[in-house]
């Protein structure tokens, strides 16, 4: 049987989901041995290949840079899996979604040379942190702050084992 | 004794009972939200609604029903799930709950009922309002972002301690539970720091003071611990 | 300098480099950006002092317990309160725990691939798979000792990531015997493999003298937190600096007092920002901070085998500080060995196991500092806040930011070294890509990537027109 080919993003979040997927600890190794990791934080490839068979992305859409990504990331990926709570809820970097994005970056750089506010040498700051599903279709939706270790293993076991994922109610909890 | 049928069991009930009650002592299980006993029902959340087959299957909520004989009531079905997973994401949509770090975050009624109901995302778009916490009070806060306007407080505090402080203000989306009359809570005339409120509320809206992340337990049974030991008049 | 635009589009990752040529075709200016921002410091605004370690410790999930005690300890500040003595010993217990997960993700997963399977390995290869491949006792070992930091978390605070554990005042909850019985079974092993990781590094040192050379090696000032004796710190202390040659150039330095000597700068072209020594200005004023600092910094590190080591590391230099970026991982690796040592001397303290571990207060300061010594380096959260305890302004300075300058010059003194023509070529990304990474750059802290960042590289000739932009293909 080839291999799942598996990979894995990060947005607007802190890269905690990420890891409570190396949390997996020697599960790792069993992951490994089902599934190769075409494109990650956490290996070495830098543009996103074809034909992916399952992407879990973390965070929310946070950037213009993110929105270019995500967009490439779903035509290319038959799976994509909104992963942890911001990248379902928005969660904590939504929490500036209240407050006018020049405020945001004032309060953080003050008055001077502000990054962020237009289109430059770094990515556009979005008007607010979105959750996946508000840009692209999301297939799955795998909860927490960050998803413990255990729920990711269940929902990965199922989706490597070429079955549709399904949780548990108490695998749903958000926070 | 006034017979029914839920979910086709048949079911005995005293006169006078609701649908809900009769439902949780025939064992089965119907999500609530404002509702609370001790309180009266106000019917407000809509996540009780059952199905009356010999109505035409219409909808009703289960806390402000009272029973009657031959109803055909369907407490869960696929229809229902959907209805009050909607009503739910609808909640979630409205203002900013983030459980993350919550001081409710484990002690959460609206969280528990978006796991139960198996809401894995919400389908509406956020509105992300901006809303005020007010700490001014010695021993209380109270936070928007995170009420779904229930009103257990405004009940706890006009039907059991009286002091009648907190109400509603605004309408529609703009609503926000007030003190006295908009007044920062601590500068409440009214409010006699009993914290009835803070037990009554589902989620981390009102907390107390000094609690961390997760720290909030809620005492809801409080409530109907308090008012079932106050003798009544027969009615 | 010129703005130069570069399509966004064509953008990858959340690192960025960009290399300037002069007319004659060397590096005139070379540019490590941070592409993403959050805005906990507005935002934070209308919390209360409470949530904040919940709040804060989602800055980063490599080093939430770092955030989470860092924020406790402004709310220490805020409610005007000394934690009891068995809650700082839990902290300082949470701390190791974060310096041993952390800094074995750092080795382990993300740079031993580089060290061991060689720079020009395939870089599909080039990964923590690749490496249980090819070594596949040292991967297993890597998982463990991770393991090992992250279960003291959990065995604190119930979780590996994301403890609602620490909060002004103290903790939420005492150790229990059985936890404690639980780490000190598996402190033989941590041990034995912080040891061996350790050997095989100093075996293999020699082979590595031309990225020694030039992965940022420069002479700068270093900072960290020392205890009152001079001794390697990680939870107190005052600030210390020292220069090149280690000689101390400030001491004792009350940590609260940060505004005083560190200045913080921005550049629109980059979310991080560029925090400098205010006494040498900006950009002058360039310090370094994590392992490789706090190594050069510490008179001893206050346990046998990490003294052991430290000695070894300091005849890098002859006693003089350790210059080379490059080194940050054996800094890193002495510094899990003594996280282990302090860890056990820890679990056998009388009061580890004791209830009293909160003290309780409301807001008796308006203004409030923590500090203490994150994986990467000092870590700073500073809050005011009104009478109610509602937060009304937040500043942060991450680890990660204070290396902000010194990256950028090794960025710099990489491309000057490898640079060849007008091209990016395999090996000049790979460098560059290994020396951020020496510093073990945490993003996700100061605003949001980690580890390996997928780099885009971009060079612009005089006029700021593109020569050339690679990044590696799959």
């Amino acid at each position: 049987m080839p291999k799942v080919r598996v990979a894995t993003a990060w947005f607007s979040g802190c890269s905690g989901c990420h890891m409570s997927f190396l949390d997996l600890d020697e599960r790792l190794l069993e992951f490994a041995g089902k599934a190769e990791l075409v494109y990650s934080p956490i290996v070495d490839i830098k543009e996103f290949p074809d034909s992916v068979d399952v992407t879990l992305i973390e965070g929310a859409v946070g950037t213009s840079e993110h929105l270019h990504l995500l967009a490439e990331i779903r035509r290319k990926t038959r799976l994509l899996v909104a992963f942890g709570d911001c990248a379902v809820t928005g969660n904590v970097p939504s929490l500036r979604n209240p407050i006018p994005r020049g405020e945001v970056l004032h309060a953080v750089y003050g008055d001077g040379s502000i990054p962020g506010l237009e289109e430059g040498e770094v990515p556009q700051l979005l008007p607010q942190a979105l959750p996946l599903h508000a840009v692209v279709r999301v297939d799955h939706f795998l909860p927490g702050c960050p998803p413990p270790p255990d729920r990711i293993w269940k929902f990965l076991r199922q989706l490597l084992a070429g079955k549709e994922p399904e949780l548990a109610p108490q695998d749903l909890r958000f926070g | 004794m006034i017979a029914l049928r839920i979910d086709d069991i048949p079911v005995q009930a005293e006169p006078g009972q609701t649908i809900l009650d009769a439902a949780k002592a025939a064992g089965i299980r119907i999500p609530t939200l404002c509702h609370l006993p001790g309180l009266s029902p106000v019917g407000a959340c809509r996540l009780c609604l059952v199905e009356i087959r010999n109505w035409n299957g219409k909808l009703v909520p289960a806390c402000a029903t009272p029973v009657q004989e031959g109803l055909d009531v369907v407490a869960n079905s696929d229809r229902l799930r959907e209805l009050r997973r909607t009503i739910l994401e609808l909640l979630f949509a409205e203002r900013n709950h983030i459980c993350a770090f919550c001081v409710a975050n484990g002690h959460c009624e609206l969280q528990d009922l978006a796991a139960e109901l198996g809401m894995d995302h919400v389908r509406f778009p956020y509105r992300f309002p901006p809303l005020p916490l007010d700490a001014s009070h010695a021993k209380f806060g109270i936070d928007h972002n995170r009420c779904i306007l229930c009103g257990r407080c405004v009940r706890a505090c006009s039907e059991v301690e009286g002091a009648m402080t907190w109400g509603f203000a605004g309408r529609g989306i703009f609503t926000l539970v007030a003190a006295d009359l908009g007044d920062p809570w601590g500068d409440s005339k009214t409010c006699t720091g009993c914290g009835k409120c803070v037990q009554a509320c589902p989620t981390g809206a009102l907390f107390e003071k000094g609690r961390a992340t997760g720290e909030q337990e809620k005492r809801p049974a409080i409530v109907a611990a308090l008012t079932e030991r106050r003798p009544r008049a027969q009615g | 300098m010129k703005e130069i635009k570069v399509p966004v589009t064509r953008i990858e990752g959340h690192g960025l480099i960009t290399l300037r040529l002069d007319r004659g075709g060397k590096v005139a200016a070379a540019k490590f950006h941070v592409t993403e921002v959050r805005g906990f410091e507005r935002f934070c605004q209308g919390r209360t002092v409470w949530e904040m370690p919940g709040v804060t410790a989602r800055i980063c999930g490599i080093c939430p317990a770092s955030h989470l005690l860092c924020s406790a300890k402004a709310g220490d500040a805020i409610l005007a309160v000394r934690p009891p003595r068995p809650a700082e010993v839990l902290r300082r217990l949470m701390n190791l725990g974060q310096f041993i997960q952390s800094h074995a993700l750092s080795f382990f997963h993300l740079s031993s691939p580089d060290l061991l399977l060689g720079w020009d390995a395939d870089p599909t290869a080039r990964n923590v798979f690749g490496l249980a491949q090819a070594h596949p006792q040292l991967a297993l070992d890597g998982i463990r000792l991770r393991a090992f930091g992250q279960e003291i978390i959990a065995a604190l605070g119930e979780k590996r990531v994301h403890p609602a554990w620490a909060v002004p005042g103290g903790v939420r909850q005492p150790l229990s015997p059985e936890a404690r019985d639980r780490l000190a079974a598996k402190l033989p092993e941590a041990r034995r493999i912080a040891q061996d990781a350790l050997a095989l590094y100093e075996a293999r040192l020699p082979e590595w003298g031309e990225e020694i050379e030039t992965f940022g090696n420069f002479p700068s000032l270093f900072m960290a937190l020392v205890a009152e004796d001079g001794t390697w710190e990680h939870y107190a202390g005052r600030i210390r600096f020292v220069d090149a040659d280690r000689r101390v150039v400030a001491d004792g330095l009350d940590p609260a007092r940060y505004p005083e000597y560190i200045g913080e700068a921005v550049e629109g072209w980059s979310y991080l920002k560029f925090p400098y020594f205010q006494d040498a200005g900006y950009p002058e004023g360039l310090y370094r901070v994590g392992p490789l600092s706090r190594l050069n910094c510490c008179d001893r590190m206050g346990t046998p085998l990490a003294d052991e080591a430290l000695a070894r590391f300091r005849a890098q230099a002859d006693g003089k500080a350790v210059t080379s970026s490059f080194h940050y991982h054996y800094a890193r690796l002495i510094e899990i060995l003594a996280a282990v040592e302090q860890v056990a001397r820890l679990l056998e303290d009388p009061e580890v196991l004791s209830p009293r571990v909160r003290a309780e207060a409301g807001i008796n300061e308006l203004e409030g500092v923590g500090v203490h010594e994150a994986p990467r380096g000092t870590l700073f959260h500073h809050y005011r806040v009104d009478e109610h305890g509602v937060i009304q302004q937040v500043n942060l300075i991450v680890s990660t930011g204070h290396n902000n300058l010194a990256m950028n010059r090794t960025v710099a003194q990489i491309a000057a070294k490898y640079l060849t023509g007008r091209k990016v070529n395999e090996g000049l990304l790979n460098r560059l890509e290994g020396g951020i990474r020496a510093y073990d750059p945490c993003l996700s802290c100061s605003v949001h990537a980690v580890g390996r960042m997928p780099l885009r590289v971009v060079l612009l000739g005089p006029t700021g027109e593109v020569l050339d932009e690679r990044t590696r293909d799959a």
